[in-house]
């Protein structure tokens, strides 16, 4: 096998004893692989070995000049996945991840595996397929045949195996393959795994001498009958080099670019003068999809337009798109400290969703004679000491208009901000369609008269 | 209406949005998430804000591999973040065991829910405090800091990356929903900005080196507090890393003396920089003889109540702890110099951090101000500081 020009000629620790025991399948896992590192002929600093936890787990101290990364148990998979992530979008991409992993391990990390076989990260797995937790006593594992006995399946195995290079095949695994650990083309089916460009998994099932043969009678030679008879074919399953692997496709999905962001490079000049003295406490609710939020952010902005400070917080219910929408904004001319409103200094209410809320969080009971309460005409509201100022706002703007129009006639009664900035602000956020707007608020404005 | 200078520099910015803000100014490059209330925003900026830089932001398919593709991403070299709450916490610690063993710098952001399980999503609450510092077998330090501003939020996270870079270890931002969730106008012209810490040791190996010059210990240190000199997984030097207890060289060993003195190294490299990492805002009146100590949310409200109480005539001092975690003990006791009765305030059922610096109030007279399910309100306070009880009694 080796060449004269080969520079690598070996990636094991020189004489190397195993720490397996005699007759062990994973000696010939560690050496396979070792010879499939040598037919790629890779520079060992460009290989990272992943191991989990389990005898197969031994390995890394094994190959003394790859990277290594001894894990946790089962989730070998997704540290790989990391690296490898990291490698392909921010490095040169040439580093090899592969990932050693016993049965258990590739169970109890399942989500790891289907999750970097979807994802196609270019990680290659190798798994020792013994049927059993070996390290801990022989349990048995979800790779154990039907009636396979251990101390944990005393009266043989119920369960049926997992085949899971049928399982990867459906996640669209572009290298899938199960070969037996006494399989003398193993070196080179790892070394194609390696090779891939994208996941690519070998199971290779083995014999755990310790557990496995006593109870059940079996040998090296009857896996073979083993596998067929839970339909467990042998050899590459799958070999597909179709889809781009992860790195390649995100670096085409997100080349860098320079983007237009509006949202989040703009400051809000200050354009106007608040005349606010003290924190103040506005409530808003409605109804989900009724721009309730929404017109608590202008609000908060046109506070900040008007050199005031603010806070704005939400509320819906977990479904986010059905029943009330509630914000609670906070404005003061000094630093907010406490972003709660314990005695509310205003009450926007236009839907019976956003009165029921507010009956059923407490806002309402809270409210005192120092409250405003700007409610929708049609609104059958509970005895309250506050004063309440009743008007039309569904009918008369719409019901998405309607929280505006109560936040902007608050500003017409009371000192919140200046009415002039949430007009700018509703222009700076509507633009052209801030027309309905203005003729609400001219109408507004008259109302506000009669009501003073 | 006249413009007035001064405040030209203010966007209206939640605590989610600004930890990314400031995990992006910290030089993070890689995201990975799984989606959660109350901690989804910081998810959502990231997204947002990495990708289109040309770094790596993408969704998880759980928690678990969330942070295990942090601690993988951060072995290659990527400055790393994740954002949860209490339930994606409490699949992560496994993980962000193994990032303390293996020395692997990176950010997690646990963004705190009402529990416990499933609890409130929409709920706050300060109840994950010891959950997440004690969450290690054997009791390890993790840096923890607890932001209670929009502003502090930013700040906040650009010293958790500098300090887990510093000290090759994961450091957490303990923020809650109403600190996430809340948005509020920020001043970025006095927002703090904080040293970038960029990550050291990616040295490349002299040309024509031998195979054995590739073979550098992945833990060198000769003293306990050193730490040790990060190198990348895939770069030129040999790397090996393991979540089995080992000696510098990073390879299993039992007991071994060795590796003894690697396990004392993770927690003495942080704890013997307590002082450094030491973070608090002291508002201090003189003669005051009643302490008001609180963190995150509360810390807002306990502001309210001693600018109220104050307006009242009474005399108190006020201390928010931003770094809870290593214990800024030295601080906390010079905040409590001539201080008789000591209020602790935080929104979580039994007052867990008023548990573990309990120990420095020696006999003065302790009150905890504590809820479930709301946010402490400056009342609740106020009825401890006008609480005229005796000094020395021991308090509740």
């Amino acid at each position: 096998m080796i060449m004269p020009e080969q520079k690598y000629r070996n990636y094991l620790i020189e004489d190397a004893i195993f720490p397996f025991c005699k007759g062990c399948g994973h000696s010939h896992v560690v050496t396979r692989l070792n010879d499939a590192l040598v037919e790629l002929q890779i520079d060992p600093s460009k290989v990272l070995l992943v191991s989990d936890i389990g005898c197969i787990g031994l390995v890394d101290n094994l190959f003394p000049d790859l990277h290594t990364m001894h894990t946790t148990h089962g989730r070998s998979t997704a540290f790989a996945t990391g690296v490898e992530i990291a490698d392909a979008i921010k490095n040169t991409s040439e580093l090899k991840t592969i990932v050693i992993i016993g049965d258990g391990g590739a169970m109890i990390g399942l989500l790891h595996l289907v999750n970097a076989a979807l994802m196609n990260v270019d990680i290659t797995v190798i798994l020792a397929n013994n049927f059993l937790f070996g390290m801990t006593g022989g349990q048995n594992s979800n790779f154990s045949p039907l009636e396979f006995i251990t101390p944990t399946t005393p009266r043989g195995n119920m369960i049926p195996p997992i085949d899971i290079c049928n399982i990867l095949d459906g996640c669209g695994a572009g290298f899938v393959a199960r070969t037996l650990a006494t399989d003398k083309n193993l070196p080179h089916v790892i070394a194609q795994a390696i090779a891939h460009p994208g996941f690519a998994l070998v199971e290779i099932v083995e014999l755990c001498t310790e557990y496995a043969v006593k109870p059940n009678e079996i040998t090296g030679k009857s896996l073979e009958e083993i596998l067929a008879r839970h339909q467990l074919s042998l050899g590459i399953l799958r070999q597909s080099s179709v889809r781009k692997e992860f790195g390649v496709l995100y670096k085409e999905k997100y080349e860098p670019r320079v983007e237009n962001d509006n949202t989040s490079s703009e400051y809000i000049d200050q354009l106007f003068s608040g005349s606010l003295q003290k924190q103040m406490g506005i409530v808003i609710a409605g109804t989900a999809g009724e721009r309730v939020q929404s017109t608590a952010y202008l609000l908060a902005r046109a506070a900040v337009m008007s050199g005031l400070e603010c806070t704005q917080k939400n509320d819906n219910p977990v479904t986010q798109g059905s029943g009330f929408s509630l914000s609670e904004v906070c404005i003061s001319p000094t630093e907010i400290y406490y972003t709660a409103i314990d005695e509310p200094d205003i009450i926007v209410v236009t839907s019976t969703d956003g009165l029921e809320e507010l009956l059923s969080n407490g806002t309402f009971s809270r409210a005192s004679e120092k409250t405003l309460i700007l409610a929708d005409a049609e609104l059958s509201l509970h005895e309250t000491n506050a004063r309440v100022v009743r008007y039309n706002f569904r009918k008369k703007m719409s019901p998405s208009r309607a929280s505006m129009a109560g936040v902007f006639l608050a500003s017409l009664l009371v000192d919140i901000v200046p009415p002039e900035a949430l007009q700018a602000a509703i222009k700076e956020r509507f633009g052209k369609g801030s027309a309905a707007y203005e003729k609400d608020f001219s109408q507004l404005r008259e109302a506000a008269d009669s009501l003073v | 209406m006249t413009p007035q200078s001064g405040h030209q520099h203010r966007k209206i910015r939640s605590g989610n949005q600004m930890i990314a803000e400031g995990a992006i100014r910290s030089g993070c490059n890689f995201f990975s998430g799984y989606p959660i209330t109350p901690a989804s925003g910081i998810f959502k900026s990231m997204i947002e804000g990495l990708p289109k830089r040309g770094d790596i932001a993408l969704s998880a398919p759980d928690e678990i591999s969330a942070l295990a593709y942090c601690v993988g991403a951060s072995a290659r070299g990527c400055k790393a973040m994740t954002a949860t709450s209490g339930p994606g916490f409490a699949l992560m610690i496994e993980t962000l065991q193994y990032a303390i063993i293996t020395e692997i710098p990176l950010v997690l952001v646990l963004v705190q829910r009402l529990g416990p399980s499933t609890g409130g999503a929409t709920q706050g609450g300060q109840g994950d405090v010891l959950l997440a510092e004690f969450c290690t077998s054997g009791g390890y330090t993790i840096p923890i800091f607890a932001p209670s501003t929009a502003a502090e939020c930013y700040e906040l996270t650009m010293l958790a990356f500098s300090w887990s870079e510093v000290l090759r270890t994961p450091v957490i931002i303990l923020s809650d929903k109403e600190v996430g969730m809340t948005s509020e106008s920020v001043d970025y012209m006095a927002l703090r900005d904080i040293e970038v810490v960029n990550r050291t040791g990616l040295q490349a190996l002299p040309s024509n080196y031998s195979a054995m010059e590739r073979h550098i210990p992945t833990y060198d240190f000769s003293k306990l507090e050193e730490v040790p000199k990060f190198f990348t997984v895939g770069g030129e030097y040999k790397v090996t890393m393991t979540g089995s207890a080992h000696d510098k060289n990073g390879i299993l060993q039992k007991n071994s003396p060795e590796t003894i003195e690697v396990l004392r190294h993770l927690q003495e490299k942080i704890v013997n920089r307590t002082f450094d990492m030491s973070v608090v805002k002291f508002d201090a009146q003189e003669n005051a003889e009643t302490l008001v100590i609180s963190y995150g949310i509360t810390a807002r409200t306990a502001r309210e109540a001693v600018r109220r109480a104050r307006l009242q005539g009474r005399k108190l001092s006020l201390l928010n702890v931003l770094s809870l975690f290593p214990l800024p003990e030295k601080k906390i006791a010079h905040a409590l110099n001539g201080v008789k009765r000591v209020i602790v305030a935080e929104e979580n059922l039994t007052g867990l951090y008023h548990g573990v610096i309990n120990h420095l109030f020696a006999n003065r007279t302790v009150i905890g101000v504590n809820t479930i399910g709301r946010m402490i309100t400056p009342d609740d306070i106020l009825r401890a500081i006008s609480q005229d009880s005796p000094a020395g009694d021991g308090g509740a």
